[in-house]
């Protein structure tokens, strides 16, 4: 210790190494929060290289995730966060920012990009009353499943970084405009693929797939859950099943976080199809990007109608 | 308590309007787009007897009402006020329990909160009353707490940024409420420190531990204690203790906490199973306290969500008191251990069944058994609750 102190190079070459540190990271890694999956790789693709945790994953309901010690550290260290907004998060990701306590993620600053603000939202409803269930007054808030809608989002979300990085701006701009092109073309496909699905009926359970199931001419004749967010009970079940019945649906479709055995229990009596779909991208497999999930979700609504 | 009465009717109104008027979202608190926020807790039920350090009354009664405003106030600040409606000893009391604002934009994860607040010692300490999984506060929290500790003062935390939650906090405190007779009058009643820390384990699994410690600075007052000297501790009756005030103080007060969640998949709302428990000593309840004058206390709980809308729990806990008697000291012992049952139907309600047995080992001439039913709705906005 001594020594270093006594020979400036050595002295030097610490506070240097000290320097490196303490210093801020480069522009190039960006730290970036995920309030659900499908924003984790949306920002992977404008960000490739972005330290990116998603707070949720397709095995959880994401109305009720607990604000866990976990998210608590992810939000403290994120430069920005990514979520979904309408309330979706409404009953966690409030007691992350205040329990993260960082300053660049607080509402109102541009390090917390809310998805909604970028789209109109479908079924606003005409009377907020919690006796109809867990209604959003903003709409329904589970839009990521519109492409449409997606692309939308990723146009704000780019400026959003390009804003925050103004260095990489071209660069994320650049990688938009390769994806829309790609997503484009994959909207035209997954319209042709789903053809047979135009106005035909099906069911499921909340109203999570309902942006999906407009956009290929679906339509949803009933739900599994009597009040929106109330779990299925039997009672509802049986009252829906005359009417699932008569609408001739092409079969039942539950999220992954979703109890199969309402499902079941619907199929079984109406010989309908039961489809367990991820409701957002998944960690490993086919459907680990928004591309190879949107694709997944398509094929096997259409391998039903076989 | 004329002002407090008027801010829970003007909280009241406010609850009433804001539904009105604000198409407030359903799934929680706000919070993300939203400015003010008004919510409603209403708490209260029945019990078949009262108990020794009981936190519900006998017979019907309305447990912690609460009406809270909140929101944030600029780009710069977030603020709370929460009264509080409860009966005690059969009359309806009305607090202020929380008013204080926050930073939000401190650097390097710091944050000061100062007004009046729930102090962060221990595990439960810092969350509201109507997110507990039982009808009462563990038996410490009664005895050496006051069922929860708020205050007035100023708080700095500092959440570094490491992988896991590390969150350090100094709170400087009147300290008021935790000493009910004070020899001296002190501007900084209380100091208080405290540690957290927590992560996940894959992704079934997330725990979370603390350590807080108090620094007392209020003195109690040996003679102006209730007790009487002719040793007729016991069924006297802790009445001459306040219900918001600590019953058995001291000059430092230690808490270890540590929980730990487990649900399949991280999917916690179809089912997750919650381990937990708090110790807690005090030390040095006056002026003639010896090594051995001391309180010690702790409880473990257990609740089961084994469907959506169900959950049981079991816990268990013990209190040792040292209580006061001139210049020497009675050692108190009170064992309890519960039972419950809940029905959540929705997030927003929720009615518990209870069953609370306590064991008088020494000088708790009112240890009895209790059969509670409890109800919890909250109406309007309801903050997010933490882990």
């Amino acid at each position: 210790m001594a020594r270093i102190l006594s020979d400036p190079a050595a002295l030097f070459r610490l506070l240097a190494a000290l320097l490196l540190v303490l210093a801020p990271l480069p522009a190039a890694a960006l730290t970036i929060f995920a309030c659900e999956p499908e924003w984790a790789a949306l920002t992977k693709v404008l960000l490739p290289d972005a330290r990116i945790t998603s707070a949720t994953h397709a095995g959880q309901d994401p109305h009720h995730i607990e604000a866990r010690p976990a998210l608590i550290s992810a939000l403290r260290r994120a430069d920005l966060a990514v979520c979904t907004g309408a309330s979706l998060e409404a009953g966690w990701f409030p007691m992350l920012q205040q329990r993260a306590a960082n300053a660049r993620v607080q509402t109102g600053q541009p390090g917390l990009f809310i998805a909604s603000h970028a789209v109109l939202l479908d079924d606003i409803p005409a009377v907020v009353d919690r006796s109809h269930g867990d209604v959003h007054a903003e709409g329904n808030p589970h839009f990521h499943l519109d492409p449409e809608r997606m692309l939308a989002v990723a146009r704000d979300l780019a400026d959003r970084i390009g804003g925050l990085q103004p260095a990489r701006a071209a660069e994320v701009r650049q990688r938009l405009l390769d994806w829309e092109k790609h997503w484009e073309a994959q909207m035209a496909h997954w319209q042709a693929l789903a053809k047979p699905l135009d106005g035909r009926a099906i069911v499921a359970q909340h109203g999570g797939f309902l942006y999906l199931f407009r956009w290929l001419g679906l339509r949803q004749i009933a739900d599994l859950e009597p009040r929106p967010g109330l779990p299925p009970t039997v009672s509802h079940l049986q009252s829906i099943l005359a009417s699932v019945r008569a609408g001739q649906p092409i079969g039942i479709v539950q999220g992954r976080y979703q109890d199969p055995r309402a499902g079941r229990w619907l199929a079984d009596r109406t010989g309908l199809p039961l489809l367990v779909l991820p409701s957002t991208v998944t960690d490993d497999g086919d459907t680990a990007t928004l591309d190879g999930w949107m694709t997944h979700l398509v094929e096997a609504l259409v391998a039903v109608t076989r | 308590m004329r002002i407090e009465a008027a801010l829970l009717a003007a909280a009241l109104a406010l609850t009433g309007g804001a539904s009105v008027a604000r198409s407030t979202a359903a799934t929680g608190s706000g919070g993300l787009f939203n400015g003010v926020e008004a919510g409603l807790i209403l708490d209260g039920g029945y019990a078949s007897k009262g108990l020794a350090l009981g936190g519900r009354e006998r017979g019907f009664a309305l447990g912690h009402t609460e009406a809270s405003i909140g929101g944030n106030i600029d780009d710069k600040f977030t603020g709370r006020a929460t009264a509080v409606a409860h009966q005690h000893d059969g009359s309806i009391e009305v607090e202020l329990e929380e008013a204080w604002f926050e930073t939000l934009t401190l650097p390097a994860g710091l944050s000061v909160r100062a007004g009046r607040f729930l102090s962060q010692i221990g595990y439960l300490n810092e969350q509201h009353m109507h997110a507990d999984d039982f009808a009462q506060r563990p038996l410490f929290y009664r005895a050496f707490l006051g069922s929860h500790y708020f205050d007035d003062g100023v708080r700095l935390n500092w959440v570094v940024p490491t992988p896991f939650l590390l969150r350090a906090g100094v709170e400087v405190l009147s300290g008021k409420p935790l000493t009910a007779t004070p020899l001296h009058d002190k501007t900084v009643g209380a100091v208080a420190f405290s540690l957290r820390t927590g992560a996940d384990i894959g992704r079934s699994q997330s725990w979370q531990a603390g350590f807080s410690y108090v620094r007392n600075r209020l003195e109690a007052d040996p003679l102006a204690d209730g007790h009487d000297h002719d040793h007729g501790h016991g069924d006297d009756g802790h009445d001459h203790d306040h219900a918001h005030g600590a019953q058995f103080g001291g000059k430092h007060i230690w808490i270890a906490d540590a929980m730990w969640k487990w649900a399949p998949g991280g999917n916690n709302f179809a089912r997750q199973l919650r381990l937990g428990g708090e110790v807690i000593r005090v030390t040095e309840p006056n002026r003639f306290a010896t090594r051995d004058d001391d309180h010690f206390g702790w409880y473990l709980s257990a609740v089961y969500r084994f469907q959506p809308q169900w959950e049981v729990g079991v816990r268990h806990g013990q209190i040792r008191a040292a209580e006061p008697h001139g210049d020497h000291f009675h050692t108190v012992r009170l064992r309890e251990s519960e039972v419950m049952l809940a029905w959540k139907p929705s997030h927003f309600s929720a009615l518990r069944l209870q069953w609370t047995k306590q064991r008088n080992l020494a000088g708790f001439g009112d240890a009895g058994s209790a059969v509670m039913l409890q109800y919890v709705m909250s109406l309007g906005a309801h903050g997010a609750h933490s882990f």
